[in-house]
């Protein structure tokens, strides 16, 4: 178990390296910052002094390094837009995103792995077809049409939730809700097509053979095989997961990284769109490695691999 | 015959089917007596495995089972709440596929303990020291340290030696086996059987043994069931069934078991020809005729079921015809 931990994490590592060069690239690829640092009607005089201030004149390879040493130490350069430091820009905001993800995170699982194994064990049944057109909807909806509802009901009629802000801990409920259902289809789907596989393997017919009680040989013994695509997925979803807070940070005006990200591509905010995306990179990186170890934790025969 | 360990009468599995229900097993009767080996018998689709799913209540769902009577040592197996109780404890299940009945997920000890907590109970390391000593009853050695260890770590052979042992853990009365060395190779097979026949001496155990293979029950057979098409076609002693089969399907059943000195070397093995018919709908008359070199007009008939003592098949002919 310890040797594959290991493996994923120089795995993991030589990953995360790639990234960082990629959106070094990026940054580089979108033209010449000392043009678009010095601003439009610039003499070139002013852009050969700023080349040289930033230390652009340098060779790419050098500057990659310089700009690696600066992440590293947590320096992600100055925001063109805001026209302020990059790593307080983000660290600023990084924290409710974080917030925000979890909360949907852990409200798509706690929706989709028991409605999935409902389905499953009644597969065929009303009671599935009630869970699919459930989470049909959930992917049907537009986050910010759901967004506005919830704060038409849960904000505006009965004051439960306030409609937008980052005071507390009432402010997420709407988003992390909204956020949460539309991330759920997937895992739901995932959760009954594994569960109903499960149910049906051999092992289940001996667990029952066994005469455990039913609930043990579907929790214990179906729901632990069925769990193991659907951990990979957690991964994945990172991409839904940001992409929907953008949007639900925006209605909810949440001050997030999502907002920011979104911000920072409207206005050519390069460094920062470089940073936001390295760091989503990195937690992608980071998740993947995660669910590696969760699934061999799972399913021993993932461990020799 | 001794009182009747586990009787079955008039039991039925219905499956509905795209084209229609189809009757998998049709009213089938029969008793097994405490610590005795009863074979049952036929081809692919006679019903033989889903009798065995029926007795332990793990029908598919599309399947549906009914009977005048399931009782075992008298309790009435019908009833879910005594069937749950017995199910596991007082009689256990093997399977055909001993590379996939595991669970990849657990240990071999953690899935052998399982039941012994839920139906005895005692402590955790009472349970490991029960399985351990089981792993060794089926002769696996270094039990203890084959406890830790994941299915996918253990050949197929081990592995269901495993099952054994696992099914064994609450000293059961009754243990079905449903083609258990059907998907090992031939030495594992001759191994597993004569395991199978060591632990009924020694702890008295009543098994059904499901097989096609005629040459297994040879070896192990008190009693022979013979199904052909959903339904018990002859039913008998070993002796009785191998030295005077009665029913053209058995004896074409055993015509195919090669024998040395008898078989001709290079002699092309033997079969049966044609197919086990549909099960969908009603079936009149002899369900075999179609594949019987005796057969008759009035095998369309209601068949007479003759019996010569413990000796009963339902066939035509008489028992040398």
């Amino acid at each position: 178990m310890l040797i594959y931990i290991l493996k994923r994490l120089g795995l993991a590592l030589i990953v995360a390296l790639t990234v960082s060069v990629i959106a070094f690239a990026l940054l580089r690829a979108s033209g010449d910052i000392a043009t678009a640092l010095a601003g439009e009607g610039a003499t070139p005089e002013s852009i050969a002094v700023i080349r040289q201030t930033y230390g652009l004149d340098r060779p790419v390879v050098v500057q990659y390094f310089a700009w690696l040493w600066d992440v590293a130490r947590g320096d992600f350069g100055q925001s063109f837009f805001f026209r302020t430091d990059v790593a307080g820009l983000i660290f600023g905001k990084i924290g409710n995103t974080l917030i925000l993800g979890g909360a949907s995170l852990a409200i798509a699982l706690a929706l989709s792995i028991p409605l999935g194994v409902l389905a499953a064990i009644y597969s065929g049944s009303m009671i599935d077809r009630a869970v699919t057109m459930f989470s049909l909807l959930g992917q049907a909806l537009p986050s910010f049409f759901l967004g506005l509802a919830l704060i038409m009901i849960f904000a505006i009629r009965l004051r439960w939730f306030p409609a937008s802000g980052t005071d507390g801990w009432r402010n997420f409920v709407l988003p992390a809700v909204t956020l949460g259902y539309y991330i759920t289809p997937p895992f739901m789907r995932l959760v009954r097509a594994g569960m109903i596989d499960a149910l049906n393997t051999d092992y289940v017919r001996t667990a029952r053979a066994k005469g455990l009680p039913a609930r043990r040989v579907v929790f214990k013994h179906a729901l632990r095989n069925a769990l193991v695509p659907v951990v990979g997925l957690v991964a994945v979803q990172l991409g839904l997961l940001m992409g929907g807070s953008v949007v639900v940070e925006s209605i909810f005006a949440l001050d997030g990284l999502g907002y920011l990200a979104y911000q920072s591509i409207s206005y050519r905010d390069f460094p920062v769109l470089q940073a936001v995306v390295l760091l989503l990179s990195l937690a992608y990186v980071v998740l993947t490695l995660l669910s590696d170890i969760i699934n061999a934790w799972l399913d021993p025969r993932l461990r020799a691999a | 015959m001794l009182k009747p360990l586990l009787s079955v009468r008039d039991l039925r599995v219905d499956l509905n089917t795209r084209s229609g229900v189809l009757h998998a097993v049709r009213g089938i009767s029969f008793d097994v007596a405490p610590g005795e080996t009863l074979c049952i018998v036929g081809e692919s689709g006679c019903g033989k495995s889903m009798t065995s799913l029926a007795l332990m209540d793990l029908l598919p769902r599309v399947a549906r089972r009914s009977a005048d009577e399931i009782t075992f040592d008298g309790q009435d197996l019908t009833r879910r709440r005594i069937a749950g109780k017995l199910r596991g404890r007082r009689m256990a299940m093997i399977f055909q596929e001993p590379m996939t009945a595991l669970n990849p997920a657990f240990t071999i000890g953690d899935q052998m303990v399982e039941a012994y907590l839920y139906h005895v109970g005692g402590t955790r390391a009472q349970a490991v020291d029960r399985a351990a000593q089981m792993l060794e009853k089926v002769g696996i050695g270094s039990a203890r340290s084959r406890l830790g260890q994941y299915p996918h770590q253990l050949s197929g052979g081990l592995r269901q030696r495993v099952m054994i042992a696992m099914a064994l853990m609450t000293d059961p009365e009754l243990l079905i086996a449903d083609e258990p060395t059907t998907a090992l190779d031939v030495t594992i097979q001759a191994q597993i059987l004569r395991l199978l026949k060591d632990l009924q001496q020694e702890l008295g155990l009543a098994i059904i043994l499901i097989t096609h293979d005629l040459g297994l029950v040879s070896r192990i057979a008190d009693r022979i069931v013979v199904m052909y098409a959903g339904a018990i076609v002859e039913e008998g002693t070993a002796a009785e069934i191998f030295d005077r089969p009665a029913h053209p399907y058995t004896r074409a059943l055993i015509d195919c078991i090669p024998q040395p000195g008898k078989t001709e070397r290079g002699a092309p093995l033997g079969t049966i020809p044609g197919v086990v018919p549909l099960l969908i709908g009603r079936q009149d008359g002899c369900a075999f005729r179609d594949r019987c070199s005796l057969a008759q007009p009035r095998c369309a008939d209601d068949i007479p079921t003759q019996d010569a003592g413990s000796h009963h098949w339902v066939c035509i002919h008489g028992g040398q015809a």
